[in-house]
């Protein structure tokens, strides 16, 4: 119960921090902007390209719409460990959490629920502004399934993508404790990487071999394929398949997150890291 | 006060300095600068080849070249004021005799100097990997080049003058715009003119984008062996937005320096 208490209150605080600094519908628009223009952008580069090859298609301009929607929230929870970490070094909060008696697994926990809570509105809007700005500028519906199953569907695919989401927000946890310079460098390459390697534009049999191997790996990977699969193949049977990878794989990275970063700060505890800052 | 040429030179040459001295001096910044150009511009790479128009890729590598030094402009012209306004440096700038138009300028070379590494791996990154052929006009490279980093970082200069206005909303604000202006200037593909996929209007709109008219020139002139005669008019606007921006951002400076002292804003501190 203690624990629940200290995860919902630093959820709490995460909503805080990241949606109400102004008021909550202006911070929802400025959070927005970003992603749906990045989304756009994407669409645009395969509109020119395909168009120009004779390739394109509606399915495609969907397959493209819907993994840069949600990749956008996949780049968003790289940040948030660091920031949770980084800032609260630097305005002592940190060191605060680690000696309560919860410490910080569940505070870290809590800041990546509320980044999740907080992407939902952002991919919905980004992926509805991105659908009609596209139709305007290509004059082509991208074939998007929406009906209450499908939503339903891919509500339940970013849940199950929860596990991996903590996940990866303790493995970048564990490295912001160590780090007092340079903190946004490593979620920078991660979510790049991610973008590249979680076949958020395109499909990983892109990459050379034996890259696509690392895109099969990764949780992040199955939860695109679970979107797709309800929002553009309306096909049951592969949805099921990348549910199960992604709880599965998102448990199992979950344990290692969790190890780690318990490693890391035990670590950077006796090393003299968990307050130190640089001004 | 009378205008101080020596003062001003040497203000210049030590802002551009410590810029340079802090990137070069800790090889890590290099690779921290490197992430985002080129993870981005590999990503549309790979999008174009995926999308059957691979010999396209090079598109994506010049607009990874390009966001390199629109991120500098961003996140070390746009927001250095406000960050200098928090640890308490804008202050001493203030009370100095360094005129800061020319710690702006100062800081816009070394941030082009800085941000060069970046540039020049991308470069590579896209000719090894990608293949990339170009077909360049040197002279219209080079001109274009130098004319869109100039209207950028002018442009970074009125920014900066603005977000001092800000608290901690210009990283919001930076967070906000650094998106839809890429997309806007097409860095990735053609934004105006032939190709474009925007209606005439939001071209026009686009257009008021430096980087737009930077991009296009650039695409141009590197790809397609267009000189000096085919990009002119892109030239001629990309110096005239140098000019405007930079008299716009140093009256804008003035105003709100001149507002913070009345309102007792330019020495508030987060910490």
């Amino acid at each position: 119960m203690r624990l629940l208490r200290a995860v919902l209150a630093a959820a709490w605080m995460g909503w805080k921090r990241e949606m109400e600094w102004t008021n909550p519908a202006l911070s929802l628009v400025i959070k927005t902007v970003a992603p749906a223009a990045a989304v756009l952008g994407a669409a645009t580069v395969y509109w020119f390209g395909a168009s120009f090859a004779g390739q394109f298609t509606a399915e495609r301009l969907a397959y493209i719409l819907v993994g840069a929607s949600i990749y956008g929230q996949v780049a968003a929870y790289a940040y948030v460990p660091t920031s949770a970490i980084a800032e609260g070094k630097w305005s002592n909060l940190y060191p605060q959490v680690y000696i309560t008696p919860t410490s910080s697994t569940p505070y870290l926990a809590g800041r990546c629920i509320a980044s999740f809570a907080d992407s939902l509105p952002v991919i919905a809007v980004s992926l509805a502004v991105s659908y009609y700005v596209s139709y305007a500028l290509f004059r082509v519906s991208p074939t998007l399934l929406v009906s209450l199953r499908s939503i339903l569907m891919v509500l339940g695919a970013l849940l199950a993508s929860v596990p991996a989401t903590l996940a990866l927000g303790y493995v970048l946890g564990s490295y912001s404790i160590f780090v007092s310079r340079f903190e946004w460098a490593l979620p920078s390459y991660v979510s790049g990487l991610l973008m590249i390697f979680c076949e958020a534009l395109f499909p990983a049999n892109v990459l050379p071999y034996p890259l696509p191997l690392v895109a099969e790996l990764l949780p992040f990977t199955y939860l695109m394929r679970a979107c797709r699969a309800a929002l553009i193949y309306d096909l049951w049977p592969a949805y099921v398949a990348s549910m199960g990878f992604l709880i599965c794989g998102g448990l199992v990275f979950l344990a290692i997150g969790i190890i780690a970063f318990s490693l890391a700060e035990r670590s950077a505890r006796g090393k003299g890291f968990i307050d130190k800052k640089v001004m | 006060m009378q205008f101080d040429l020596n003062l001003w030179y040497r203000t210049m040459y030590s802002r551009a300095w410590v810029r340079i001295k802090s990137t070069y001096g800790e090889p890590v910044w290099l690779a921290v600068n490197l992430a985002v150009p080129l993870l981005s511009s590999s990503a549309m790479a790979l999008l174009y080849r995926s999308a059957g128009l691979g010999n396209y890729s090079g598109f994506a590598i010049l607009g990874g070249i390009m966001l390199a030094f629109w991120g500098n402009v961003l996140w070390s012209m746009a927001s250095q004021f406000n960050w200098d306004k928090e640890t308490g440096i804008f202050e001493i700038y203030l009370v100095s005799p360094a005129p800061i138009s020319a710690i702006l300028v100062g800081m816009s070379l070394g941030g082009i100097l800085a941000t060069v590494p970046s540039a020049v791996f991308v470069s590579l990154f896209g000719w090894v990997f990608f293949s990339v052929s170009i077909s360049p006009s040197w002279l219209a490279v080079f001109l274009t080049f130098v004319l869109t980093l100039a209207s950028l970082y002018a442009m970074g200069m009125l920014l900066s003058s603005l977000y001092l206005a800000y608290g901690r909303e210009a990283e919001s604000l930076n967070n906000a715009i650094g998106e839809p202006i890429n997309f806007l200037s097409g860095i990735y593909f053609p934004s105006i003119g032939a190709g474009s996929p925007f209606p005439f209007a939001l071209q026009i709109v686009a257009s008021f984008i430096p980087l737009t008219i930077g991009m296009d020139a650039l695409r141009k002139s590197v790809f397609y062996a267009d000189g000096i005669r085919a990009v002119w008019l892109n030239l001629v606007i990309l110096a005239g937005m140098a000019a405007i921006l930079l008299y716009v951002g140093d009256r804008a400076l003035k105003s709100l320096e001149e507002r913070g002292r009345r309102q007792g804003t330019l020495v508030v501190r987060l910490r």
